[in-house]
């Protein structure tokens, strides 16, 4: 059963605390930084908070900033407990994701327009290891594209979704057998968790 | 709370009150209302914006020709769609904020016949409330309603011996979904 891989996944060196902010080593994680200057006394932040986050942390590069929804969509990709919020863990499992993500947009964008075109859009999806059917990659690529380019932000967005959507269904498809059954209730919550 | 600041008339409104509204707001005169134009027109009483998803989901409904906006005769069903709406969100906002609560919005989808547990209220305000107050605005609500609408239906078309089961593959989860939420 072909689930995605991740690609480019960072090795970063840093100590991982299971959780809170009060680890001696992650104050001088750089990555802690942008998070901590946003995050509450929980060591949690929201949709509002991550947007800051990222575009302070400049991990879009030099392609514009996230919009809100998109990083709505990525606590929700990260968020197993349904808070709503993403702690610094999460955090940097979304940084390394994000990073990998970019770098693979940025092989495609030759002319660093800050945009693709569909096909490129397609030959990325694949190349980042989801196995689709090509009507379903043209689906998702036309849903994805204004006159026929994806800008950087909706490329993320897409995958975001992707991979969220490819999370719950693995949550749900335990034994690995590549289908689910779903029961009504299940399904309408699973879907609009995302 | 009226949209396009008419007062709302029950029954069928008459042609020529909706001439001279689609008049109004089909701004450039193009004989067709779009995405922009009817964005412009909607109050969703919160002196922001009307949601633009929840314009396209309108305009998608009645455009049947896929020209990205509605003329005259589709326009008329896009007014009495969102006069419905009107009446409906009047009907749950039972104290008269303006906007949907939690509670009104269970007392609502329990209306509609949904059985959905408390935790997925939460989740759902959260997914919808753009205006951050943990509430549901006026657009915010019929959008919420309408993603629930399709989902029910994409489930239905799966669902084909109608046991509220079904098995689906991963694509055909993706592609099911992907599209809607």
């Amino acid at each position: 059963m072909a689930y995605p891989g991740q690609p480019g996944y960072y090795q970063g060196g840093y100590g991982g605390a299971p959780g809170g902010p009060a680890f001696p080593g992650q104050a001088q994680d750089p990555l802690y930084g942008y998070f901590a200057a946003v995050a509450g006394q929980d060591g949690q932040i929201d949709a509002d908070e991550l947007q800051r986050c990222l575009t302070q942390s400049g991990i879009a590069g030099g392609y514009k900033p996230f919009n809100l929804e998109t990083c709505r969509l990525m606590i929700s990709m990260l968020d197993r407990d349904m808070s709503g919020t993403m702690g610094f863990n999460e955090f940097k499992e979304l940084w390394a994701v994000l990073n990998g993500w970019r770098q693979h947009f940025m092989g495609f964008d030759n002319d660093r327009s800050g945009s693709v075109d569909r096909q490129e859009l397609e030959k990325a999806l694949t190349n980042m290891g989801f196995r689709l059917s090509p009507q379903a990659v043209a689906a998702i690529a036309k849903r994805y594209s204004t006159h026929g380019k994806i800008t950087f932000d909706d490329y993320i967005a897409c995958c975001v979704k992707l991979r969220a959507l490819t999370e719950s269904f693995r949550r749900r498809d335990a034994a690995q057998q590549g289908f689910v059954n779903f029961q009504y209730d299940d399904f309408i919550q699973c879907v609009m968790s995302i | 709370m009226a949209a396009m600041g008419q007062q709302y008339r029950p029954g069928a409104p008459d042609a020529n009150f909706l001439w001279s509204v689609f008049q109004r707001v089909d701004k450039d005169r193009s004989g067709i209302i779009s995405d922009m134009e009817l964005q412009q027109a909607l109050s969703n009483g919160t002196w922001t914006p009307f949601n633009p998803a929840t314009v396209r989901s309108i305009l998608s409904m009645f455009d049947r020709e896929n020209k990205g906006g509605v003329n005259f005769n589709e326009f008329t069903g896009v007014w009495k769609y969102i006069s419905d709406w009107q009446n409906v969100f009047r009907t749950y906002d039972r104290d008269n904020s303006g906007m949907i609560d939690k509670n009104e919005l269970k007392q609502a989808l329990t209306g509609f016949g949904y059985r959905l547990s408390e935790q997925f209220y939460d989740i759902l305000i959260r997914k919808f409330d753009r205006q951050g107050r943990g509430q549901v605005a006026f657009d915010d609500f019929i959008q919420c309603c309408v993603v629930l609408q399709r989902l029910t239906d994409i489930f239905r078309r799966y669902d084909t011996d109608q046991d509220g089961w079904i098995q689906v593959s991963y694509e055909q989860y993706l592609s099911m979904v992907f599209s809607i939420v």
